[in-house]
């Protein structure tokens, strides 16, 4: 379970503090399936960071499946983020230099969970079709391939969070929706707790649950 | 807004990567010019250290024998002098050997100056410094350290004592060479004041020492004599001319007297004529034909005599011993003997030379016509043997002693001979039978002194007595109409002077300022070893500059592109990035020639101190020269200027579409690409193909082993590079899988193929300098395991010894030692070492130890017996014929046609210090000025022959016949025995300033020069090595902020500080491996000769080298792991 609990973030500047977020509080469970939308600079993509623990809330707790990974060291942040969260980026994030395949396994790298990564890797990449691509550079790849790509990497590890910032924002609108389609054919398969930020309200109508960012907090559309 | 608006933005807003493309230039162009400072210094420091020790001397008259003092004086009073020169200043120069009595050091190879007052007047310094007086000395400053003296302490002086008579005759003293003379040290002579005055140049410690002139000529027996002359030009330094030697010349020949040359002139009688002697004993050839021709002026004729001491004069039983025998002219013998009965019709008796003997040894011996008589004499050869020889003659008259051709005169003067009151008293040099002589034989020297007890024809003594000084004992002017001879002694004087050239009687003069600033130039140009030696530092800051550059260029490809979109044309856009790389070479330029200074600095500190084993010498000092400042300024520009265009060559067929992405791979891609016909594996294939071909080349002695070899290291380098470079952009990878930590070490391994061209850069700069460290490791001599082979460096001869005085003495035989005092010492035999002599002809040491270019090399004459004994190791030679290549040596004795004497050389001094190679020649000026075509047919390998030029024996006693002696020898003793033997003979042979050192030691000050080198060309390929370590801390660097997203998003999916720091690391380590291991593997083929050759042992200071490489290339990942971790995560990854 993810559970936000009066999530604020603040940001110094040298007029004060600017608040971006207040009062934010969430509770999902695994299975659940959630799109946040908003206008940009409604701190929409702050709040994916912050639930996938890779920003720091100025107040407010997060905790998945009771942990809290803000009490972590950096080591056990990282190991934490490897093994629970997975991530969609707008921009693929690909390494140029190794195979799609490789890619997908990146994060198994440097994981401590059990083996059969690969397997399951190649298992992932037929699942969003890319099975004939294996091999291929990211170069090689079309925008919506490589956002397939960067979804198989993300579910690699079977994370529990699965948050996705804007993913089909570069995509032109085919590819838009066979990546959609695949992000949710994938949750529901894999049953994580899908959090998806979009400007995109063609793909937050997919979602059973929406919610919008409004002034410095959150509510259920 | 204009173009060079934008310029100046650009180069304000990039001002970081501007300054790293400025300090790149500068670095190089510092480099490059202070490359350049180095030469020009050690040039200005060898040239102002001689004109220190020169002082105000422009030429020098010196002779091998005395002149007289006033001749300097003679030669001031002259017009022609006064117009030309400022100055003539008398002096006494000789070589001794110095003693502190007190604590017994010792100094040899010492310049002993006898000077007074004049010589300071000479050179401005009047009043200013007092001469010595009396005892008193002043020694150089080096010297007086050297011997620990303090004033009033007794210093004793020991130097040769010049003697008229040549030592390698029958008649010149071999056994008291030298003279000790005892002095006061007054103090030590600053190099200000001309404490180091030398008038050859040499960039060591000066070991000078300066008499009072009146006591030299006192203790020498030489009152009012000189031996030099220093004469100062009136012009200035710039406007001198070659012409002031051919000036003093002219002067000379008219101001000289025949007494500085030695020629003595005894007016005798009418009927005796006048006798022309020489103080020498021995007329030369060169004085006799003067005789001749002045004589024939003088309408007087001149008739040659030579006389000889005959040890016996035999008659069957009977002996006269210790006889004076007078060769005269056939005419006068044959009028000689028909006066008393002989004759021409008595030779059909005999085939045996005929004999006149006065009526005293006659009846002396029983003799009458007809006998057969046997002469008994001496032959000093000139290995330093004394040879007894005899000869039988027939008896064709006996003369009465009141005949007119039975004459005293007939002899010139002998010291310890002639001017003895009786035989008892003798001291002649070589061994006389005092038992032998009779009271009858007193009684003749009492009453008849040196008149010839026998005559024989000039024909006949000349085969048996003459010697390479010359053919008489004297010449007897007589007027050629029988008239008395006296009248015309004042015209033949003034002919036979005006005959005399007092450069052929052994009198030269020499423009030493002209010659030493010549020579100053210096053997080695220090300014291209260090450009060499710096090679890679420039290199590797221009690699820098360029990659800076590059890389600023990379940052701006959305900029470039967006000029493009808006109506720039590629041409304009390059133009703009030219011209910014022209601005940023041009600063860069100028802080480079502020930097090249400083470095120019640094360099010539080393030279004072880290390496001054290659200089020996710490008088150098920096020149700043406003040209090489330029030259490497401009190069540095145009060379910079020429990285930037090849920088650029790459956005020429980019697009403004694929440069608005702002992505690399996309801007450096061809929109219209150009099919590749070099592939870099098939660049790899050629190149391995080429040096395959250089090795079996070399293999097979078709091509020198030494280029071979490298070439066949670099052919390799290129194809390891080339296959290295393919394989970084190739395709196929094995999966990177699994976890723990060497996936992700390989994920970093992968990311060195991100960019291939930046990971093949420095792998080519770091592989490129290990190759040089390797290289050149591969060449350092190791002294330690010398063996005393034959075929070696030191031809199996375990010491070297030189003498002060010449040796005469062969102390090979048992005459010698017994001559030379040589006898057994502690457990040491004299029998049991071996002595090989080499005559010596002194001269400029043609070794890596002199930095002056040397003008006229020392010269060794090389025995018979060492030529046939074909030692030593040669590197290369003229052989052709079978006997030649088994044993170059006997090249020495090839004639050359031209006339060219043949000369052996060291490979090392005859490459980089003579900068000649075989077949060319070198032309020695002799004493009489005439000049000596040497050539090279044959040079040793690395050999203790380093300082000197060998000529065979015969070659050098005909050049150079005022060289008596060997003053070089190579010993041999037991292995055991060696430091022993060597103490020994320096003791016993004191007396000679005879120094023993062991030829091992002399290799290695060699070596010491050679390695200190070799260890600046690695230091400073080291210091490119570094420049490589911050090139590669540079590329990852900028790989990382390239990659910052993707860095982020690893860190967002787990990866630590710890995994970043092992793929960075991983990564590094890859590069420099790849570097190091390419470079050096290259590097061993290219030193497989010497690498075998040397027993295989591992260059351990290439090994710390490389380790230490190692380690900074790793440190310099610390610097893109700290920048990947501090890459803000957010940040980057946001999509917009």
């Amino acid at each position: 379970m993810l559970e936000a609990i009066n999530l604020a973030k603040d940001y110094p500047t040298p007029r004060g503090a600017l608040s971006v977020l207040s009062g934010i509080s969430l509770r999902l469970s695994r299975g659940d399936a959630v799109a946040i939308t908003g206008p940009s600079g409604s701190g929409k993509s702050t709040l994916l960071h912050i639930l996938g623990a890779l920003d720091t809330p100025s107040s407010g707790s997060v905790t998945l499946d009771g942990a809290n990974p803000f009490e972590l060291d950096e080591k056990e942040l990282a190991a934490f983020r490897n093994e629970k969260v997975g991530f969609v980026f707008q921009d693929h994030c690909l390494l140029p230099q190794c195979s799609v395949l490789e890619n997908v396994l990146v994060p198994t790298l440097v994981s401590q969970l059990a083996n059969h990564h690969t397997e399951r890797a190649r298992k992932l990449l037929d699942q969003v079709g890319l099975t004939e691509r294996i091999e291929h550079r990211p170069a090689e790849l079309s925008g919506g391939e490589k956002q397939r790509v960067a979804l198989a990497r993300a579910l690699i590890n079977d994370p529990v969070l699965l948050l996705c910032d804007e993913p089909t924002g570069n995509l032109d609108r085919k590819s838009a929706e066979t990546v959609a389609s695949l992000l949710l054919e994938l949750h529901a398969l894999q049953k994580t707790i899908l959090v998806v930020v979009t400007h995109s309200a063609e793909l937050a109508a997919r979602f059973p649950v929406r919610y919008e960012m409004v002034e410095q907090g959150i509510r259920q559309v | 807004m204009r173009l060079s608006t934008l310029l100046s933005r650009n180069l304000i807003y990039f001002w970081r990567s501007n300054v790293a493309v400025v300090l790149g230039v500068a670095t190089a162009v510092a480099v490059l010019a202070g490359a350049l400072l180095v030469g020009d210094s050690v040039r200005g420091s060898l040239r102002d250290l001689f004109v220190q020790r020169l002082g105000k001397t422009d030429e020098v008259i010196a002779a091998t024998s005395f002149f007289r003092e006033k001749l300097a004086d003679e030669l001031q009073a002259d017009p022609r002098f006064v117009e030309a020169f400022s100055g003539a200043c008398p002096l006494i120069v000789l070589n001794g050997l110095v003693i502190d009595e007190k604590s017994g050091r010792r100094a040899s190879s010492v310049q002993v100056y006898g000077v007074d007052d004049r010589f300071w007047k000479f050179h401005g310094f009047a009043g200013v410094v007092r001469a010595p007086t009396e005892r008193e000395v002043l020694l150089s400053p080096d010297l007086a350290r050297e011997l620990g003296t303090e004033a009033g302490q007794t210093t004793l002086l020991r130097i040769e004592k010049p003697s008229a008579i040549p030592a390698g005759s029958l008649h010149g003293r071999k056994d008291d060479l030298g003279r000790t003379i005892r002095l006061t040290f007054r103090e030590a002579l600053a190099a200000s004041y001309l404490g180091e005055f030398s008038l050859r140049p040499s960039q060591g410690a000066v070991r000078a020492i300066f008499v009072s002139l009146a006591r030299l000529q006192k203790d020498l027996e030489l009152a009012g004599k000189a031996n030099t002359i220093l004469v100062a030009d009136k012009t200035p330094p710039g406007d001198r001319t070659t012409t002031s030697p051919v000036v003093i010349a002219g002067i000379l020949k008219d101001t000289f007297s025949l007494e500085d040359l030695g020629v003595k002139l005894r007016v005798l009688d009418r009927e005796r004529g006048v006798a022309l002697e020489s103080e020498t004993a021995i007329i030369s050839d060169a004085l006799n034909a003067g005789a001749v021709d002045a004589a024939a002026k003088a309408n007087l004729s001149v008739v040659p005599i030579l006389s000889y001491l005959a040890n016996g004069i035999r008659l069957g039983e009977r002996d006269v011993p210790y006889s004076v025998v007078t060769a005269i002219d056939a005419e006068a013998f044959e009028a000689m003997s028909r006066r008393y009965g002989g004759g021409l019709r008595d030779q059909t008796v005999s085939a045996l030379p005929r004999i006149v003997l006065n009526e005293w040894a006659a009846s002396d011996l029983g003799a009458k016509r007809g006998d057969l008589i046997t002469l008994e004499y001496y032959l000093w050869e000139d290995e330093g043997r004394l040879r007894t020889e005899s000869a039988r003659f027939m008896l064709d008259a006996i003369v009465p002693l009141n005949d007119r051709g039975v004459d005293r005169d007939l002899v010139p003067d002998y010291p310890g001979l002639t001017e003895t009151e009786n035989i008892a008293d003798w001291d002649p040099p070589f061994p006389v039978d005092l038992k032998r002589v009779r009271t009858k034989d007193e009684d003749y020297w009492h009453k008849y002194r040196t008149t010839p007890k026998a005559f024989i024809q000039l024909d006949t003594g000349i085969k048996l007595w003459q010697s390479r000084h010359g053919k008489f004992t004297s010449l007897r002017v007589r007027a050629l109409d029988g008239g008395d001879p006296q009248p015309r002694v004042g015209s033949f004087k003034q002919s036979l002077r005006a005959a005399l050239d007092p450069i052929e009687m052994g009198v030269s003069i020499s423009s030493v300022r002209t010659e030493g600033l010549e020579a100053s130039q210096g053997a080695t140009d220090f300014g291209e070893y260090f450009v060499y030696f710096s090679f890679f530092l420039v290199v590797g800051a221009l690699l820098l500059a360029s990659l800076f550059f590059k890389l600023g260029i990379e940052q701006r490809l959305r900029e470039i592109g967006t000029l493009r979109a808006v109506g720039f044309s590629a041409s304009v856009v390059r133009s703009l990035f030219l011209r910014e790389g022209l601005a940023l070479a041009t600063v860069g330029s100028v802080l480079g020639v502020i930097g090249a200074i400083g470095y120019g600095a640094l360099i010539m500190y080393g030279l004072r101190t880290w390496w001054v084993g290659a200089v020996g010498t710490t008088t150098l000092s920096l020149h700043v020269s406003a040209l090489s400042l330029l030259l490497g300024g401009a190069g540095g520009i145009v060379v910079a200027l020429l990285c930037v265009i090849w920088t650029l060559r790459t956005l020429k067929r980019s697009s403004p579409r694929s440069l608005l992405t702002g992505s690399l791979d996309a801007a450096m891609q061809s929109d219209s690409p150009r099919p590749r016909v070099w592939s870099p594996r098939l660049l790899s294939v050629v190149f391995t193909s080429a040096g395959a071909t250089l090795l079996v080349a070399a293999s097979l002695n078709r091509i020198g082993k030494t280029a071979g070899f490298f070439g066949a290291g670099a052919m390799l380098l290129a194809a390891l590079l080339c296959f290295e470079y393919g394989w970084l952009k190739g395709k196929a990878r094995s999966l990177i899988g699994g976890s723990g930590w060497w996936p992700v070490a390989r994920l970093g391994l992968r990311n060195a193929t991100y960019r291939p061209g930046r990971s093949i850069l420095c792998i080519a700069l770091i592989a490129s300098a290990a190759f040089i460290i390797v290289a050149v490791d591969a060449f350092k001599r190791d002294n330690s395991d010398a063996t005393l082979e034959k075929k070696s460096g030191n031809g199996g001869f375990p010491l070297l010894a030189e003498a002060l005085l010449p040796l005469y003495h062969d102390p090979n035989t048992s005459e010698g030692k017994e001559a030379l005092s040589l006898v057994a010492q502690k457990g040491i035999d004299p029998e049991s070492v071996s002595f090989t002599g080499f005559r010596v002809r002194p001269g400029d040491d043609a070794s890596c130890l002199n930095l002056y270019q040397p003008r006229n090399p020392r010269i060794l004459g090389a025995s018979n017996a060492f030529i046939q004994s074909g030692r030593f190791l040669f590197q290369e030679s003229l052989a052709q014929t079978t006997e030649e290549k088994e044993n170059p040596w006997v090249l020495l004795d090839r004639e050359l046609t031209d006339g060219a004497i043949p000369v052996i050389a060291d490979a090392n001094s005859m490459t980089y210090v003579l900068h000649r190679q075989l077949g060319d020649e070198i032309v020695v000026s002799r004493t009489n000025s005439e000049s000596v075509r040497l050539r090279l047919v044959a040079a040793l390998a690395d050999s203790i022959f380093q300082s000197e030029l060998l000529m065979s024996d015969e070659n050098f006693l005909r050049l150079f016949p005022e060289q008596g002696g060997y003053s070089f020898f190579l010993l041999e003793a037991a292995p055991e025995a060696t430091s022993v033997a060597a103490a020994v003979l320096e003791e016993q042979l004191a007396d000679f300033g005879f120094d023993v050192i062991s030829t091992s030691e002399r290799l290695a000050s060699f070596h010491r020069v050679e390695n200190t080198y070799l260890s600046t060309f690695q230091t400073l390929g080291g210091l490119g090595l570094v420049l490589g370590s911050f090139g590669l801390a540079t590329v990852l660097l900028r790989n990382v902020l390239e990659r910052r997203r993707e860095l982020a998003l690893l860190r967002a999916i787990g990866y630590n500080s710890g995994h970043f720091a092992l793929m960075v690391i991983a990564e590094n380590a890859f590069l420099v491996s790849c570097g190091l291991v390419t470079g050096s593997l290259c590097a061993l083929v290219a030193i497989g000769p010497a690498f075998v050759s040397r027993g295989g042992h591992v260059p351990a200071l290439s090994v710390w080298l490389l380790l230490s490489v190692f380690v900074t290339g790793l440190f310099a990942s610390l610097a893109a792991t700290v920048a990947a971790l501090r890459t803000p995560l957010l940040p980057a990854l946001r999509a917009e």
